[in-house]
């Protein structure tokens, strides 16, 4: 177990060397897939290497001149790394554009500063109803294939595809033990060290990853580990697409919370449900877009709450509190929060907002916020 | 500044307000009269009007909240909601409205709007879905979503426009034939059509006055003088209110006079983004003095350039083509790439010195790569551009003193390379 | 007679306040907290004891909150200020629904139970305005006393809009509306219109629900007070000392950790 977590914290602590250095180790092409929804599988089977793009660890400098102050931090972090070429390792992009506006700034300055030898935009449709939206989703990934075909010049075959499918879901049926395991025993990892775990799967190659956490689930199976009841058990909602930083995570536990499971990106959104492998793979993959990835803000939500998922997961876990993370400039979630906050209010379940920025965090005052929801909670 | 500029104001543009005011008391007092009310975001209200239901549109309501003054109070009461200030200013202003009503808070009555039956909220940025959710979540409005993606490549609008095509034709017009249980209107919509295309091909005879140097008249005016091709879309004052207009700029050139006194600008420029609708006025005592007049614009362009394009014989086809056709791709404009198509056109088209890119902090539609935007059309063209930071109509996002120093610096940079 | 201290040491000001056995306030303090918060907590401590006759060795129980909460080397625990405002504004008064704290670095509105209990709050500590220290800048600008911003806003003739969310841009908008011909007095009610439109959005967030209590030094400006309750139509509560709102939660906090240790 220890041999794993360390290896896996080597590849999240520096992930541009680590993807760099993969790039050589495999001799294979990276293709940088900007979060959240663009289906991996295909880029995997055209024989490259997806990797999810991520919020980099540096304050944003040249980036500056690119992007305004408002929008969020990966935008402004990724585009910093893009034009500063500290991506310079990367082959291709792409972008699912419809997920928020500030996607759409990428495509434009990738072409302008970066020049990559492929890039692909998606328009991914929001959940909406009737056949158009089901049919074009499809059309879109049929593009998506056809433009890596046209990269690579090779096929990519239905069962090459669906092989892909099936490494895919072997991780997200690995990851979820995982999960499961943490349920029971929360104690065993720290919030910080799953987040890494998640992270990792998502710039590794599924089958590597899928190797590492195998062994890792032995040790999580064999640890006991004594429970520590007088901890509040607290869910970590939001971030929707990009890591959360680790010191929050550390400061949830410092304070005497732990967290049980989470409904972050970087947590239990990404592996969820697998993909089915009955049938067309396309199809499937554009089925699981559409109705099985979790409710997300992006893609259009009617008629299940998130505010209701939350409190469920919640009382599955035995949880007390909600713990919001709410990326600042994040259009989607700004826009749902006040209806998620409200709905946390009617049912009378204690929630607390964290504001999160690439740079100025003070954490001091995320320390106020955390200690004062876990008092209110504690009933102090 | 020794020349003393003054603003000569045009006499048809006092004829919009009646028209613009009747538009939205007849869409508060349509519930009294029985008719059906239809909200609408993207290019959808269309559909609604040819079946005679009363519509919102979203940008639309917006903009005559700001024009009105009432922008303001309405935004209180959101934040009072719990909606938080970085929100889009257009989002927040329907929940303020919403709350204001549903809590029975009192605000301008000219801002209020009856709930309606249905809701047509077409994707074309997220947050045209977002605010339906919200609604839909907060009051439990009927809400029918479509997508119309805004593009980034022209290569990728065939298949987009196939998308958008079959939601008009299987998704948009079976649910509003429900709502008003009868059968779609094909032929008011063609009529709709017709007038438009009269409408916008007026509209641009009078465009051609800003190639005058000087020019005739600003975007300003044509920002109040846009309803008649927007939201009064199908209504025959329209084309009344663009003769109207035409005639009165045809008069000023025979007569030389400019749009602004005595002898017409010393700066032509161009004007990014979403108009400041609250801010007009102010706005123009920023450029006036400085003998800065704006002409052009890439949302005012937005609204049918090529009425030669518009066939009203084959309208449900027709309006997929204006957006997601070839020859006409109105959402284009949305992405860096259209964008700079458009203003490289316009900058020759109407000999432009400058670029204003107005920078919404809660809107990032028009934002796209502006910094990119200005890099790639000084190159090109040889004409400086700033960015000034604002909002549509939350004053709380604007900083006078900032964008005095911008937009001087814009002068002066013009006049530097004027040596 | 087991004498408890809280001890609130924020960015700008320290404040201690001493309560005896029975909940009653013995003593208070307030001074700068410069820039060694734990010598201006030691300090605090002592003056506040001086002045209530005790000794270091009559006090049972010290509990630190506050900014530099974890600066109180004598603190037998600390909890944050934002549950000690809400127990000392119930304390001061128990119809408290609703806590609005202007601080000297941060700004905080809390949502309170029918038990004096925090419910939810939100905090804006990104932004200086809606802060102590953005009125003491703009004091300077305006060159008047930070004492007198609270009166001039009761001369304003005119309506001035200082509607930046910065207290740089605030400033340079505030020269330049001295350039424009503006007068102080309206500059000033403008400001205060500013603090109250940040506060008003965190209000909105909470949920407004009377009775509100308004506590931080900010509350001692008469002209935010006013420029609040006219954006939130509602009268609000101001302490005589609304300072110490925080120590006298964290002193009672602290007694009742002492009942409990001892019962």
């Amino acid at each position: 177990m220890e041999r794993v977590l360390s290896k896996i914290a080597e590849v999240t602590s520096d992930p541009y060397a680590y993807v760099a250095g993969l790039k050589e180790r495999k001799n294979k092409k990276i293709i940088g897939c900007f979060p959240m929804h663009v289906p991996e599988e295909i880029v995997h089977a055209a024989d490259l290497i997806p990797v999810v793009i991520w919020r980099g660890n540096e304050p944003v400098t040249w980036g500056h001149a690119h992007v305004p102050p408002y929008d969020c931090g990966i935008t402004r972090s990724f585009v910093d790394d893009a034009v500063r070429g500290k991506l310079s390792f990367m082959d291709g992009f792409v972008f699912h554009i419809r997920q928020c506006l500030q996607a759409g700034e990428f495509p434009f300055i990738m072409e302008r500063h970066f020049k990559p030898a492929y890039q692909k935009i998606l328009y991914l449709p929001a959940i909406y109803p009737g056949d158009p939206t089901r049919d074009f989703a499809l059309k879109e990934l049929e593009s998506f294939k056809t433009s890596l075909e046209d990269f690579t010049g090779k096929m990519i075959s239905d069962d090459s595809l669906k092989k892909s499918i099936e490494i895919y879901n072997k991780n997200r049926s690995l990851m979820e033990r995982v999960y499961e395991i943490r349920r029971a025993k929360p104690e065993i990892l720290k919030a910080k060290e799953v987040m890494q775990i998640v992270w990792s799967s998502m710039l590794m190659p599924k089958e590597d990853h899928n190797e590492l956490l195998t062994e890792l689930i032995k040790g999580m199976e064999e640890k006991s580990v004594k429970a520590q009841k007088e901890r509040i058990k607290v869910i970590p909602v939001g971030c929707l697409c990009q890591t959360l930083q680790f010191d929050i995570l550390d400061l949830i536990e410092d304070l005497g919370m732990i967290v049980p499971d989470d409904d972050l990106y970087i947590g239990s959104r990404y592996f969820a449900n697998p993909v089915n492998l009955n049938g067309n793979p396309l199809k499937a993959l554009a089925d699981r877009y559409l109705t099985k990835t979790p409710l997300c803000p992006t893609k259009g939500v009617w008629d299940i709450h998130w505010g209701d998922e939350a409190i469920k997961r919640m009382r599955d876990n035995d949880a007390k509190g909600i713990i919001s993370v709410r990326v600042k400039y994040c259009p989607p979630h700004t826009c749902y929060y006040p209806d998620f906050r409200s709905k946390m209010a009617e049912e009378g379940v204690p929630e607390v907002m964290i504001e999160m920025e690439h740079e100025i965090i003070s954490l001091e005052g995320v320390k106020t916020r955390l200690q004062s929801f876990a008092e209110t909670i504690g009933g102090v | 500044m020794d020349v003393k500029y003054k603003v000569n104001r045009l006499q048809t543009t006092n004829e919009i307000r009646p028209l613009v005011d009747k538009h939205w008391a007849d869409l508060r007092t349509a519930k009294e009269r029985g008719e059906l009310v239809a909200w609408a975001s993207g290019p959808t209200f269309i559909f609604a009007y040819a079946m005679g239901m009363k519509c919102h549109f979203m940008a639309g309501y917006s903009a005559y909240c700001g024009g009105i003054g009432a922008g303001e109070e309405v935004l209180k009461v959101a934040e009072m909601a719990g909606d938080l200030p970085e929100t889009c200013s257009y989002h927040r202003l329907h929940m303020g409205m919403g709350e204001a009503v549903a809590r029975g808070i009192p605000i301008n009555p000219q801002a209020i709007l009856p709930m309606p039956d249905l809701m047509v909220a077409g994707r074309l940025c997220p947050e045209m879905s977002h605010y339906a959710e919200g609604l839909h979540r907060r009051f439990g409005v009927r809400v029918l979503p479509i997508d119309l993606p805004a593009v980034a490549n022209i290569e990728d609008m065939p298949r987009v426009r196939e998308f958008v095509y079959r939601q008009f034709k299987e998704v948009v017009i079976p649910t509003i034939e429900e709502v008003c249980g009868k059968p779609f209107d094909y032929d008011r919509m063609s009529e709709i059509l017709s007038v438009l295309k009269k409408v916008a091909t007026l509209r641009n005879q009078c465009w051609e006055f800003f190639k005058d140097k000087p020019s005739r008249w600003t975007l300003w005016d044509y920002g109040v003088s846009i309803a008649p091709v927007f939201y009064l879309m199908g209504n025959p004052a329209g084309i009344t209110y663009y003769e109207k207009l035409l005639k009165e700029l045809q008069e000023r050139r025979e007569k030389g006079i400019p749009a602004i006194a005595p002898d017409g600008e010393k700066y032509r420029l161009y004007w990014d983004g979403w108009l400041p609708w609250a801010f007009l006025g102010k706005f123009m005592r920023k450029f006036t003095p400085h003998g800065a007049v704006v002409l052009c614009g890439r949302y005012p362009w937005e609204f049918f350039p090529h009425p030669e394009l518009i066939d009203p014989e084959h309208p449900v086809e027709s309006w997929a083509d204006l957006y997601y056709g070839m020859e006409s791709h109105l959402v284009y404009t949305f992405s860096p790439k259209g964008t700079i198509d458009l203003i490289g056109k316009l900058i020759d088209d109407y000999s432009l010195d400058g670029l204003i890119m107005f920078s919404s902090k809660t809107c990032r539609v028009m934002n796209l790569a502006q910094p990119e935007v200005i890099d790639v059309l000084d190159k090109k063209y040889g004409i400086p551009g700033v960015i000034i930071e604002g909002d549509m109509i939350d004053s709380a996002m604007i900083s006078d003193a900032q964008i005095e120093t911008r937009l001087q610096a814009l002068y002066e940079m013009i006049d530097s390379r004027r040596r | 007679m087991a004498i408890v201290v809280g001890v609130d040491v924020g960015s700008l000001c320290t404040k201690t306040v001493i309560l005896d056995g029975d909940g009653g306030i013995l003593s208070y303090d307030i001074m700068r907290s410069g820039h060694y918060y734990k010598g201006a907590a030691d300090e605090s401590i002592e003056s506040a004891l001086k002045s209530a006759g005790l000794k270091k060795s009559d006090v049972s129980y010290i509990l630190g909150t506050g900014y530099g909460r974890g600066a109180v080397a004598e603190a037998d625990a600390e909890v944050t200020e934002i549950t000690c405002h809400a127990r000392g504004a119930a304390r001061l008064f128990p119809e408290v629904h609703t806590v609005i704290d202007i601080g000297g670095q941060d700004s905080k509105v809390i949502g309170i139970g029918d038990n004096g209990r925090v419910i939810n709050f939100v905090m804006n500590d990104k932004c200086a305005a809606g802060t102590g220290r953005f009125l003491e800048v703009m004091a300077l600008a305006l060159s008047v006393d930070i004492g007198e911003m609270g009166d001039l806003f009761f001369a304003s003739k005119e309506k001035v809009e200082v509607s930046s969310m910065c207290t740089v841009f605030a400033e340079s908008e505030v020269i330049s509306l001295f350039a424009q011909g503006h007068k102080k007095a309206d500059i000033a009610a403008g400001i205060a219109h500013a603090i109250a439109r940040r506060i008003v959005g965190m209000v909105g967030q909470v949920g407004l629900r009377e009775k509100v209590v308004m506590s931080g030094g900010v509350a001692k400006n008469s002209g935010v007070v006013r420029a609040i309750e006219e954006r939130i139509e509602t009268r609000l509560l101001v302490p005589r000392e609304p300072q110490i709102v925080g120590a006298l939660g964290a002193a009672i906090i602290a007694s009742e950790r002492m009942s409990a240790t001892i019962g």
